[in-house]
């Protein structure tokens, strides 16, 4: 302790220290010079055996000071120095930190996503407890794990795993208050247990409770913050105001915080108000709508509560074989259920980003390579003037860290300014939870621990680049001879020194870059097929649209409604054609079990199954469907269409047309419709453009389908109608509002975001790793050029031709290049069976695309590496052999 | 064929700088260069104290605080550095004269031992 205060003080006084020293040394000079000329020498013959036998007093001086100083003095030396090398070489600098900015920067930005969707914890307490419940069957297309209304009461009664299981629905309502217009409101009904499976607390006032979620309960509401903000401007007060919601007077009782996202963009929660009494003899497969989530008890692990559920499972499936044998609960957890999606995706982009880094750090461990040799007599200088190999190492070590974390810092700066740029353009479920759109560098100022791990995340890559960076000139000072190095370097002939490592920087280069290459490739492939393959609709020019009527309205003023806004639609000067039904792209998916007149009926078990859609109006002509055959249904008749697909997999070889499918009616009775017309297959419906094409049924609406979802084909621009339609409404009903005007158009460019996305950042680093492979190659092949200048000397005068001694560059180049193609090829099979679940009508093994992005990868390989071999094959023999 | 002996003549055994400098300074405060005049000359100029390593180690000395310095006048009227001996100096001396005291007669315990026929 007293020795570090000593040295501290030490360090204070450093002058004085220095000055004590000389002072001390000149006199000791002094004392022996006298003692020898006491021996008889003459003043002069003195000084000089004193100044012999004193020995290098500036190596003198600094030992005493390394005696006394402390460790990181000599860093900051090695800083100091480094900082002069850097200024010494601004271009160098520049390129390396540029470099490294963009690897460091693209990994930054990618793990900012991983880290905000895969790792973090989400916004709610103990959120690691939240899972999700999903219903499956065990044959046939899912429901998106939706579970039916019955099996839900089941599971409350019965299970043991959870604290609490609570289920929520999507709606959509209208919001009347005073005299404001009509709102249209997404709206999420949840049960009560609902909030105490994910225990957010509110921002404002309370949520309900079992009391309020009765079907006769006096009606109350839970606002999001964003719904609070836009419709009542944050204001306190509305928190106890009495609203209208659907025509019943609903009393807002609280706020939710902005993290709150479950849904996303939902403008409130109410009541789902619904009893165990009035559903459980609601058991058919039309009524699996319930998103399930629970919160498992503390000590019960995911796998006794999976158990739990299949032992429940069986159970239903015995007491009600009719509707529940086939089915299975499943149990994800909420991370799973609201990221699983993007997973694939995510983790491509990151091992992409990591490629990308690797590109990048071997372009400067190169850059850093050619410096060392130009450095090697410096270096060699500073070994003969005393320092140790470690001394020198930590100082090459010291540089490509400082050089690295430049990089670090600009690209971490590049990148939180990226993030923040494109957070709110990034698709859907990225943007929501609040995932990526904080701005986690600002964010780390304000609340550090919001966001370090990214920010250590930077710090740590940065660091460990600098060591990777710093190998290459470290290994070859350390096997550089002292004194040949001492000599003037670069007077061997042969070429061959080095060779290794550069056909090893080539391959490597090349194979990395093929990686990404071949991974872009795909996923442009894929985006190709998912937009070019035939839509089956005709997306342009057409406006969507949506109409919800209380859900308790008299089915007979459900048609009138819809039948008079459709008349005064179709009146509207540029309309072409107006219907409702399902749009698609959006979620909306009911896939029911039907018996047929053409198959042998068995008892409990149901002969096809197919997606139902609810349709009315022209909605074929809207949508741009074709009509293959028969006609189109009409209301009030038996009637249904069905599509291709639907054909193809239950009438293959007879005539659809005639035959006859059995609908339950409302009443429990059994309706025989028969098939009228056959449609072209629509891709999209009930989903992703990705998804195979369902069987579907097309059925004229009722009375009791009170939601709606307009399809208007016009010949003006679509957005232009929407003033007209909402005037039209108006006088219709007044208290009706207009739920999300869209284009189809816009719909689908929405639902091809993700795979969009995905394809820009890996076209964009294939394309920089390209960019920095040309570049590191074309350097490569120079600097092995520059090196062989007097062996190329000496083959042309020994008669080799100029096309021979390109030739020998680059037979050389492309060799190392191939063995980076089929190591890279190797890696690239492997991993893009990661990116399966991403592609849409290509194989990730595909050849062809493999072919191509090989080509795209050899052809500017070859031009960087052909530049250098002719400049070569001009040199003048002459002058070659003569420079030495 | 006899080699020359590993050490060189006239060189101290390594880590015995410290206690012979702390040793000198037992009988007086001395400067530098009387510091190593004093060993050269107590050991019939068998030892020699070399420069380079004599300030480096006086430094070291100074840090762990077993010895003062100060400005004082010499006799010639010449400013200089005398050095002091301070307590835990004279601490420290003792340790080091019994470590090597220890260290020498294991060593002479190990070449005395009688030689194989």
């Amino acid at each position: 302790m007293t020795k570090f205060l000593r040295k501290l003080a030490l360090l204070l006084r450093r002058d004085r220290f220095r000055s004590e020293l000389d002072e001390e040394m000149a006199f000791h000079r002094a004392e022996a010079e006298k003692r020898f000329e006491e021996t008889g020498m003459t003043p002069k013959q003195a000084r000089r055996a004193a100044k012999r036998q004193f020995g290098n007093q500036t190596r003198l001086r600094e030992q005493s000071h390394e005696a006394v100083a402390f460790r990181f003095e000599s860093v900051w030396q090695d800083l100091r120095y480094a900082l002069r090398q850097m200024q010494r070489a601004p271009g160098f600098t520049l390129a390396v930190v540029l470099t490294l900015a963009l690897g460091i920067g693209a990994n930054t930005a990618i793990f900012s996503v991983v880290h905000a969707t895969l790792l973090r914890d989400l916004p709610y307490p103990d959120a690691a407890r939240i899972v999700r419940i999903e219903d499956l069957p065990l044959k046939g297309t899912s429901a998106e794990g939706l579970t039916g209304v019955p099996r839900v009461f089941d599971l409350q009664a019965r299970s043991k795993s959870f604290s609490a299981i609570g289920l929520m629905y999507l709606d959509t309502q209208t919001l009347t208050d005073g005299n404001r217009l009509p709102e249209h409101l997404d709206i999420a009904a949840v049960s009560a247990p609902f909030w105490r499976v994910l225990g957010t607390k509110p921002l404002v006032g309370r949520v309900f409770d079992e009391r309020e979620d009765h079907a006769n309960s006096a009606p109350v509401a839970v606002l999001s913050y964003g719904a609070w903000q836009r419709l009542f401007g944050g204001d306190l007060a509305a928190v106890g105001r009495v609203v209208t919601i659907n025509r019943q007077p609903t009393t807002l009782i609280g706020v939710m915080p902005p993290t709150f996202e479950m849904p996303a963009q939902t403008d409130l929660w109410r009541p789902a108000q619904l009893d165990p009494a009035q559903w459980s003899a609601y058991r058919g497969d039309g009524t699996r709508w319930a998103n399930v989530f629970a919160r498992v008890k503390p000590g019960i692990t995911d796998a006794a509560a999976t158990a739990e559920l299949r032992t429940l499972g069986t159970q239903l499936a015995v007491e009600h074989p009719q509707t529940d044998s086939d089915w299975q609960f499943r149990l994800i957890s909420l991370r799973e259920y609201l990221y699983g999606q993007v997973k694939p995706a995510i983790l491509v982009l990151f091992a992409a980003s990591a490629v990308l880094l690797l590109i990048a750090c071997l372009n400067v461990g190169n850059l850093m390579l050619s410096r060392a040799v130009g450095r090697q007599q410096e270096v060699a200088l500073r070994q003969a003037l005393g320092a140790s190999r470690a001394r020198v190492t930590r100082q090459l070590l010291t540089e490509a860290a400082m050089l690295s974390l430049l990089g670090g810092i600009l690209g971490c700066v590049a990148a939180s300014a990226l993030v923040r740029f494109a957070a709110p353009f990034l698709p859907g479920v990225l943007r929501a939870q609040g995932a990526v759109a904080q701005d986690w560098l600002v964010d780390w100022r304000v609340d550090w621990l919001v966001d370090w791990p990214v920010a250590g995340f930077a710090l740590a890559v940065s660091l460990g680049t600098a060591v990777l960076v710093a190998m290459a000139p470290v290994w070859s000072t350390g096997r550089a001879d002292l004194g040949d190095a001492l000599k003037s370097a670069g007077t061997r002939l042969a070429g061959s020194s080095g060779h290794r490592a550069r056909s090893c920087f080539i391959a490597l280069q090349v194979g990395l870059s093929l990686v990404l290459l071949v991974t872009a490739c795909l996923l442009t492939e894929s985006l190709w097929k998912l937009t070019q393959t035939p839509l089956g609709f005709v997306p342009e020019h057409v406006l969507t649209f949506s109409l919800k009527l209380p859900w308790n309205s008299d089915p007979a003023s459900v048609t009138r409604f819809y039948d008079e806004v459709q008349r005064r639609l179709e009146a509207l000067p540029g309309v072409k054609a107006v219907g409702t039904g399902i749009l698609p792209t959006s979620a909306y998916n009911l896939r029911v079990s039907y018996d047929v007149d053409w198959k042998p009926r068995t008892a409990n078990q149901d002969a096809i199954s197919a997606q139902s859609v609810v349709i009315s109006g022209n909605y074929l002509g809207a949508l741009g469907v074709p009509l293959l055959a028969g006609r189109p249904v009409k209301p009030n008749e038996l009637t249904v269409m069905v599509n291709e697909e639907f054909v193809r997999q239950y009438l293959p070889d007879r005539n659809p047309l005639g035959r006859h499918i059995f609908f339950g009616g409302p009443k429990g009775d059994v309706e025989s419709r028969e098939i009228v017309g056959i449609t072209g297959d629509t891709r999209g419906i009930g989903g992703s453009l990705a998804r195979p094409v369902q069987p579907e049924l097309y059925v004229e609406a009722l009375g009791y389908q009170v939601g709606r979802s307009f399809v208007v084909r016009s010949s003006l621009p679509p957005e232009s109608l929407v003033p007209a339609i909402r005037g039209q409404l108006r006088q219709v009903d007044p208290q009706q509002s207009l739920g999300e005007p869209r284009t189809l158009d816009a719909m689908v460019q929405k639902s091809v975001a993700q795979p969009r996305l995905n394809m820009a950042l890996l076209v964009a680093f294939a394309a920089i790793a390209l960019t920095l492979a040309c570049v590191g190659i074309y350097g490569v092949v120079a600097y092995s050029v520059a090196q062989r200048r007097q062996e190329i000397g000496v083959r042309m005068a020994l008669g080799a031709s100029r096309g021979q001694i390109s030739a020998l560059f680059l037979k050389r180049t492309l060799a190392s290049a191939l063995i980076g193609l089929s190591c890279g090829g190797a890696a690239t099979l492997l991993l893009t069976r990661l990116l399966r679940s991403q592609l849409y009508g290509v194989k990730p093994n595909d050849p062809l695309t493999f072919l191509i992005a090989t080509l795209l990868l050899l052809a500017p390989v070859f031009a960087a590496s052909l530049r250098p071999a002719l400049k070569a094959a001009s040199l003048d023999p002459m002058e070659a052999l003569r420079t030495e | 064929m006899a080699k020359k002996p590993d050490l060189l003549p006239g060189a101290l055994l390594p880590g015995t700088l410290a206690m012979l400098i702390l040793k000198t300074l037992t009988r007086a405060p001395l400067h530098g260069y009387g510091i190593a005049l004093s060993i050269k000359r107590i050991s019939d100029d068998v030892l020699t104290v070399e420069e380079g390593s004599l300030y480096p180690a006086l430094q070291r000395l100074l840090v762990q605080g077993w010895v003062k310095a100060e400005w004082k006048m010499t006799e010639t009227n010449r400013r200089a550095r005398y050095y002091t001996l301070t307590d835990e100096g004279r601490k420290q001396l003792g340790l080091e004269v019994s470590e090597f005291e220890r260290m020498i007669a294991a060593i002479g315990r190990v070449l005395q031992q009688p030689q194989e026929a």
